[in-house]
């Protein structure tokens, strides 16, 4: 009960001196919560990312933060991962650099760190000033807390600390004056409190999320923007992959209807070279094959690459579509030939075909609608196959990829397209585009 | 900087007295004016933390801790436990650092469970005894020697003094310690009249004031601590998941009854389990073979989900996690008709 009256007094003090002053120091909290943010139970694992800077000179005050934000939220209803393991996992990773962890996919930091939610950080200021009779601390921080199985965002605020001394705040003497502004700016103690306090004051809501008010909630949940590209495309190739089941039945129908000299010709048993042993030809297109995979393994990968780094360790793709100069041209007729060893450079597709070759494609769809066929053209053109369309009678666009004087080099691209891709195909000989 | 701490020690007391009136002559004023004055400049004294075993070889870092129950030597100021208090203040700064360390929670349990009824007790427990019934590598005691909380009309101050001394449980040898007052004050000689009046509202508040002073205590005392986390991160490494299949579908809803089968293979021996997005997590798996995990789950009436990832997960016994998505496919749940 005193000490309630002595704090009033106090108050009233405090108020008629802030009135005096000419500034006063501040907070500017922007906070908001997601309503998931209270699922997230002590079987869930949340990692604090290192501290992004926007000034080398900051580090110390983002360690500080770092801290801070680990001692707070130990009390919250999740479990924290802790600091040095997600530390060596992000070194392991190739990963030091704070700045490049936003633009990371939050879905590959649940596999690297093995965490269900991750918070992100930037300093965006710290500013000390000092003006003889004045001198003051800034301090400015962003937030942001993201649910890497969904994207979601959880937790995301903005922070602006301000205080100063001097003579803004009544000094009690000229000493005082012209001394406690120096004192306020070069003491790291005050830095350290004032970091404290953002802290404390920063992390309420996610310690207690329940008392979150209306205006402190998204409206709606938000999924962070690398999550969106990332889950975008998961569902696009889920669509592309339902057309070309579809598709597949629709070209079986129509392989059925054509003529039984065509069927001869044209059908070929799907694809199983699992058992098949290597060909001498198969073996003089390792080369080439491995730098297909490797490049095909880059740009199919569902997330961005780890690093920079890593990316510059890859070799630059072939492009299939450089080895070989596709110009559309009307060959219909193709008699059988005896197989030759295939030689990419130099020989283009007309070349080859002109020369009565027989060669052999991959069929990856066959669309009675052009446009899907497209779809399916331009989804692998963008993984670095040499895909094109041809039509046969039957007004039927198949999708067909690469052509090959072995079998046995169709049927390894085949297989490959079948792991790689997911791609029901089967091997054909290539009738012109 | 132990002189400078002597000098607000005496100037506090004499400042005590002569408010109370028991000090009244000008001499006695200036003496204390000056002492004061020291304070301005002595500022809050750095943790002089002595480290008693050089823990530069990685085989010498104890990697498991437990802070024990720390003890009060005097009375609780305003009734607030500030060994307590300091207590779980010092773990959350300390889970900062590069050790294991075990719950506080888990440790009063485990040493409720071996006959301990006071805190103070534990002070006496030999290493054997704490390492057989903590299982831990290193153990961390810490005694509240003196606590104050004073506030009056041109000074306020709360302080903490206490030992902290890590224990190898394995030699039974002091790793470091260290004796250290903090303090947080506010008189008439430092900077402001907006800032004495502010500090001294903080300072009636007594729980948040030693609780603040406990932080600062913490935070500099853990810039002291030996850090071995550079030792430990070469060593880490999360449960493998090689391989994650289900049988969901392209473009498939499914319904109530139906079974999502999640199929996972990885490391052996490990506790498995998948989630539907974050929508629902811990769906148990269980080991049919060594290193291959299967589980199921069956659609409820209730239950609806837009599109959802599913993600497999590995657990090893020290609680280190490896995670997989399968991204080949989502779960789409419509909402049952029948609701």
């Amino acid at each position: 009960m005193k000490n309630t009256q002595y704090i009033k007094i106090l108050q009233r003090l405090v108020v008629g001196c802030m009135a005096l002053s000419m500034s006063a120091c501040a907070t500017d909290l922007q906070t908001r919560v997601a309503g998931n943010l209270t699922a997230l139970s002590k079987n869930q694992t949340v990692a604090i990312l290192p501290v992004e800077t926007s000034d080398p000179g900051q580090k110390e005050m983002a360690k500080m933060f770092r801290q801070g934000l680990y001692a707070n939220l130990k009390q919250s209803e999740f479990h924290l991962l802790e600091r040095y393991v997600i530390d060596g996992l992000l070194k392991q990773n190739k990963l030091t650099d704070p700045s490049i962890l936003l633009n990371i996919n939050p879905m590959q930091f649940g596999e690297i760190l093995g965490v269900d939610a991750i918070v992100f950080s930037r300093i965006n200021k710290v500013e000390r000033s000092y003006f003889v009779l004045h001198s003051s601390i800034k301090l400015s921080v962003s937030v942001q807390m993201v649910d890497t199985r969904s994207g979601e965002i959880l937790w995301r605020a903005e922070q602006t600390e301000q205080d100063f001394s001097g003579i803004g705040k009544i000094p009690t003497g000229i000493t005082t004056a012209l001394l406690a502004p120096i004192q306020f700016v070069t003491n790291k103690f005050n830095l350290s409190r004032m970091t404290s306090n953002m802290v404390d004051k920063l992390t309420v809501l996610v310690k207690h999320p329940n008392e979150a008010d209306r205006e402190n909630q998204f409206e709606k949940p938000i999924i962070a923007k690398n999550a969106t590209h990332e889950l975008k495309k998961i569902e696009e190739l889920q669509q592309l992959k339902a057309e070309w089941q579809e598709a597949m039945i629709l070209h079986e129908k129509a392989e059925l209807s054509a003529s039984s000299k065509n069927l001869e010709s044209n059908k070929e048993p799907l694809v199983e070279i699992a058992t098949k042993p290597e060909s001498n030809s198969v073996k003089k297109n390792k080369i080439q094959a491995h730098s297909i995979v490797q490049k095909i393994k880059r740009v199919e990968s569902e997330m961005p690459p780890l690093s920079p780094q890593k990316e510059a360790m890859i070799p630059t793709p072939i492009y299939m579509s450089q080895a070989i100069t596709v110009k559309p041209i009307s060959v219909i007729e193709s008699k059988e030939a005896p197989p030759i060893t295939r030689s990419y450079v130099g020989t283009s597709a007309k070349q080859l075909t002109s020369s009565k070759t027989q060669l052999y494609t991959v069929q990856v769809g066959a669309y009675k609608t052009k446009a899907h066929a497209r779809k399916l053209e331009r989804s692998l053109k963008r993984k670095g196959y040499d895909v094109f369309i041809t039509q046969n009678g039957k007004n039927i666009y198949r999708v067909q990829v690469d052509r090959f004087a072995s079998k046995e080099d169709a049927i390894k691209l085949a297989h490959h397209i079948q792991i790689q891709e997911k791609l029901k195909n089967f091997v054909t000989r290539f009738s012109g585009v | 900087m132990h002189k400078i701490q002597e000098m607000q020690t005496f100037s506090i007391t004499y400042m005590k007295a002569w408010l109370a009136g028991k000090q009244n002559s000008l001499l006695q004023k200036l003496t204390i004016f000056i002492l004061l004055f020291g304070m301005v400049f002595g500022g809050c004294g750095t943790v002089d933390l002595k480290v008693r075993k050089n823990l530069d070889h990685p085989n010498i870092h104890p990697n498991t801790v437990a802070i024990l129950p720390f003890t009060l030597a005097g009375p609780t100021p305003e009734g607030v436990p500030v060994h307590r208090l300091f207590r779980e203040c010092f773990f959350n700064y300390f889970s900062y650092l590069g050790y294991v360390d075990v719950p506080l929670e888990t440790i009063d349990y485990k040493l409720q469970a071996a006959g301990m009824k006071k805190y103070k007790e534990v002070l006496g427990f030999s290493s054997e005894k704490l390492r057989d019934i903590l299982a831990v590598d290193a153990v961390i005691k810490g005694q509240v020697l003196e606590t104050n909380n004073f506030t009056g009309g041109i000074h306020a101050e709360t302080s903490i003094k206490a030992k902290i001394e890590m224990i190898d449980l394995r030699t039974g040898e002091t790793l470091w310690e260290t004796e250290h007052k903090q303090r947080i004050y506010s008189g008439i000689l430092s900077p402001t009249v907006v800032e004495i009046i502010q500090d001294q509202m903080d300072n009636v508040k007594v729980h948040q004031a030693l609780y603040k002073t406990a932080e600062m205590f913490s935070i500099g005392i853990m810039m002291k601590i030996p850090d071995p986390a550079e030792v430990w991160q070469k060593e880490i490494r999360l449960p493998e998941i090689k391989s994650i299949e289900t049988n969901l579908k392209l473009n498939q809803k499914l319904k109530p009854n139906d079974r999502i089968y999640v199929n996972l293979t990885g490391d052996a021996g490990l506790k498995g389990s998948f989630g539907i997005g974050s929508w629902k997590s811990n769906i148990p798996l269980r080991e049919i073979n060594p290193g291959m995990y299967s589980g199921s789950y069956i659609v409820q009436e209730s239950d609806e989900i837009s599109s959802a990832l599913i993600v497999g997960t590995l657990k090893n016994a020290q609680g280190l996690t490896g995670k997989r998505f399968y991204k080949h496919g989502m779960a789409v749940i419509e909402k049952s008709s029948l609701n």
